[in-house]
């Protein structure tokens, strides 16, 4: 099952709504029969824990990933910093979805990120390389014959953008950032961890920010979001570097919707979903697979 | 097994020793196996540091060595391990250099690489380096890493990744690929400035090849020179035996010409790199020369004359004021930014043998380093130089100090050199997007290594020409937490010019004495001596 059919599966049940191109959520929305919540937030566990009592709330990884799956798996390794310092998703978390997303049945996963820093430095201190290939995930640096130009004929400023081929070609794709504090858009979460299967000139992106991350992460939107905040930064991210800067929520949140993470993760700085441009743009343009005012979120603490 | 194969033998290793140092030259670095290793072999090293310091650096213990051993056995470096000299070998094989039949038109040139190694000297009592461009083993390492790499992943990368998007062997190819950049070159591709001028200029060197086999050598070297001075009472002789008919076959085929026309029975132990040929190349009815140690042995003139040296005292003079007279253009050095922990810029050039093996390192970092060319000296051309536009010096890596084999950069800390300016960013208004367009950006802001971020922006509101108005979020630079390395210029999502730009305003350029004691990183191949002896 590739990934656009199972966000309209879960969505409609239909086959008539086959022809239904993503972002129509409010129609899926509309035939939503799934008994699972729309999200999940879960705290004060560590990484590994935090993620299994999301799954067994949200499903299990068997309702993402089919037999035979080829996954890719895109954790946030832009920076060359170390775990503590919160600029990189936890390498336990990556670590532990990708092993279930092998014994789920998938045939292949691929881990990968087009850093900020030196990507060889990044990969290795993010520890996020060694943890990855140690549960049999493939790390992959990003090469930059492999972007293929795609058409964003909803887009409003921009109408194609080259986004990684590995990403686009995979059955399934789990996104894992992690929320940092960033000066531009306020919170960096799931939205913002897509650019980092983007090519081209991605500074070019941050003019009319808001805008353009809508037109081209709406084409291309992960199977789940999971976010990792079991550390986040609060200031001087994303790239952060000071300790004094990381807080330790222990929490993680998971959805299948991007934009529904990304809204929930902004409490975690003490900010509305409203106050970030990007994210009053996603809603505007109706990206959100679930309601936000009725939101089904299951909170579970671990403590 | 002959000693000419031996010889041979030893010559692929040590050539092949140097490939693999310049290999693992990279991001991990863990100074096991030191990468400036050969660098360090250069006779030249020790000689020219005694006069900078005056005092030995134990440092350069592998030149050390070749040095102790040269007066008792002769330019046994130059025939066994000079990796150039390896080069040059395979390459006059290639370009079929010509013997030494013929009348001699080059022998005069002899004094020439004296020459070359006398005025160094005088010109580095005037604190110019000039030798360090000359240096055989610099030479080659600055040609690897500025010529023969970058083609190499060029042709590489080319190759594997153009057969990786044809349909059936793209798998395959791809799998090549992969494991081609595990175990070989991990590095993106290295693009370099002044990669052509330092191609011409090994070109020429290889290109002598067609005049005379070890051209380079027998004429230019300076540490042939000097290992020649040297090496002119080496107890290792040619013994010609009696039966000897002067059939000239040894002294036509001597790559270093230095078997005498007229009589076949002296060697010129200045010039003889004790490749063993001639005894190979004597015809096998003769068999009539033999390699034997003696106790008395004869000493050969060195061809250099008073009068010569009186030349060359004059050519350095010259060229000692040619070198002060230069404009100082202050335009020319506003972006001259050095690696982190050079020494001041005096020092630096004085020390800096532009090898490259910095630019190198860097490579597989930052990318920021770059071969420089000639801004206000010629001194300049070929030192390593931040080009910030394409690349940056990365917040967490302090590599180049710890390759660099004269320590014209110090091997600071990590630590230390985090702390240590390489110079400051300075916002060009007219061209950054919230002044000039008033949009946000903040790319720059985003990208800031440092803990507490250099960049910092205030949120204005701002009044649009349509008669509304907006918040906009104007960057600036925090002077004292900037340490200039360059990461926003590189990254400046705008067309041509960065609008922001570092310059060598308040770049830190320490001196060893300046530092304290645990400041820098001691290698644990810097034993027996310690990095810091200067």
């Amino acid at each position: 099952m590739r990934r656009q059919d199972f966000l309209k599966a879960t969505g409609a049940g239909l086959v008539g709504l086959a022809a239904a191109p993503l972002g129509t959520g409010s129609l899926l929305r509309a035939f939503s029969t799934a008994t699972e919540p729309d999200a999940v937030w879960v705290e004060q566990g560590e990484p590994v824990e935090l993620l299994t009592a999301a799954m067994a709330a949200y499903g299990g990884m068997q309702r993402f990933i089919a037999p035979g799956d080829v996954v890719l798996v895109k954790p946030n390794i832009g920076f060359d910093r170390t775990p503590a310092q919160a600029a990189t998703t936890n390498p336990d978390l990556v670590a532990e979805v990708i092993r279930l997303v092998l014994e789920a049945g998938a045939k292949e996963v691929k881990v990968i990120d087009r850093t900020a820093n030196n990507a060889r430095r990044s990969y290795a201190r993010s520890e996020i390389e060694a943890s990855a290939k140690a549960v049999g995930g493939k790390v992959q640096h990003v090469r930059d014959n492999r972007f293929k130009s795609i058409d964003l004929p909803q887009g409003k400023v921009l109408k194609s953008w080259p986004i990684y081929r590995d990403y686009l070609e995979a059955d399934k794709v789990i996104n894992l950032p992690i929320a940092k504090q960033h000066t531009m858009s306020q919170v960096t979460g799931g939205l913002k961890n897509l650019m980092g299967v983007m090519g081209g000139n991605r500074g070019k992106i941050h003019r009319r920010f808001s805008k353009k991350i809508i037109d081209i992460t709406a084409a291309i939107l992960p199977t789940v979001t999971i976010m990792d905040a079991y550390r986040i930064l609060i200031a001087n991210g994303p790239s952060g570097g000071n300790l004094a800067d990381v807080r330790k929520p222990r929490t993680l949140i998971m959805s299948t919707c991007t934009v529904t993470a990304d809204c929930l993760a902004t409490g975690l700085f003490d900010l509305q979903p409203t106050d970030l441009g990007y994210l009053r743009e996603a809603l505007k343009r109706d990206i959100n697979l679930f309601d936000q005012d009725n939101l089904n979120l299951k909170k579970i603490s671990l403590s | 097994m002959t000693l000419v194969r031996w010889r041979r033998g030893v010559q692929l290793s040590a050539l092949l020793f140097f490939v693999v140092l310049f290999v693992l030259a990279r991001y991990p670095y863990t100074g096991a196996l030191p990468s400036d290793l050969f660098l360090r072999i250069s006779p030249l090293l020790p000689l020219f540091s005694l006069l900078d310091n005056l005092s030995l650096l134990w440092d350069y213990w592998p030149a050390l060595i070749i040095l102790l051993l040269t007066p008792f056995v002769g330019r046994f470096f130059c025939g066994w391990l000079c990796p150039l000299g390896t080069t040059l070998d395979a390459a006059g094989h290639i370009l079929k250099a010509p013997d030494n039949r013929g009348p001699d038109r080059w022998r005069r040139l002899r004094p020439v690489k004296f020459a070359v190694l006398i005025g160094a000297l005088l010109l580095a009592l005037f604190a110019i380096n000039i030798w360090g461009f000359l240096d055989p083993i610099s030479l080659l390492n600055r040609v690897f890493t500025a010529v023969i790499y970058p083609i190499g992943t060029l042709a590489v990368e080319g190759v594997l990744l153009g057969l990786s998007n044809l349909p059936i062997i793209g798998d395959p190819a791809y799998t090549v690929y992969d494991w081609f950049k595990i175990l070989l070159m991990p590095e993106d591709q290295a693009f370099v400035q002044q990669g052509m001028g330092v191609a011409v200029f090994f070109g020429i060197i290889v290109g002598l090849e067609k005049v005379t086999k070890r051209f380079w050598c027998r004429y230019i070297c300076p540490a042939g020179a000097w290992l020649g001075l040297l090496a002119q009472f080496r107890l290792f002789e040619r013994v010609v035996g009696d039966n000897c008919t002067d059939c000239s076959i040894c002294s036509q085929g001597c790559k270093m010409d230095a078997i005498s026309d007229e009589n076949a029975r002296t060697t010129n132990k200045v010039e003889c790199i004790e490749c063993f040929a001639c005894a190979e190349n004597c015809p096998p009815k003769w068999n009539a020369i033999t390699y034997q140690w003696t106790q008395r042995p004869q000493h050969s003139a060195i061809d250099y004359s008073r009068r010569h040296f009186l030349q060359t005292g004059l050519g350095s003079f010259a060229a000692l004021g040619l070198m002060r007279i230069g404009l100082h253009n202050t335009n020319n050095t506003a972006t001259l930014i050095r690696p982190p922990g050079s020494l001041p810029e005096p020092e630096f050039l004085e020390k800096c043998i532009h090898c490259l093996e910095c630019v190198r390192i860097c490579q597989s970092n930052g990318r920021a380093l770059q071969p420089d060319g000639i801004r206000n000296s010629l001194l300049e051309l070929w030192a390593p130089v931040s080009v910030m536009r394409m690349g940056y010096c990365e917040y967490n890596c302090n590599l180049c100090g710890q390759v660099c084999p004269t320590e014209a950069i110090l091997p600071l800390t990590l630590a230390l050199k985090q702390k240590t300016p390489m110079g400051l960013a300075h916002f060009d208004k007219d061209l950054c997007i919230p002044y000039a367009k008033l949009e946000d950006c903040l790319v720059c802001e985003e990208l800031c290594p440092t803990p507490d971020k250099a960049i910092k922006f205030e949120s204005k509101t701002t009044l649009l020409p349509d008669g509304t108005s907006k918040q906009v979020k104007y960057p600036y630079v925090v002077e004292k937490l900037c340490i200039g390395c360059g990461i926003c210029e590189t990254k400046c999502p705008i067309p041509g010019r960065a609008a922001i730009f570092v310059t060598i305003e308040g770049q830190m350029r320490p001196t060893p004495d300046e530092l304290p004691a645990d400041a820098l990183t001691i290698l644990p191949v810097s034993e027996p001596g310690t990095k810091m002896t200067a």
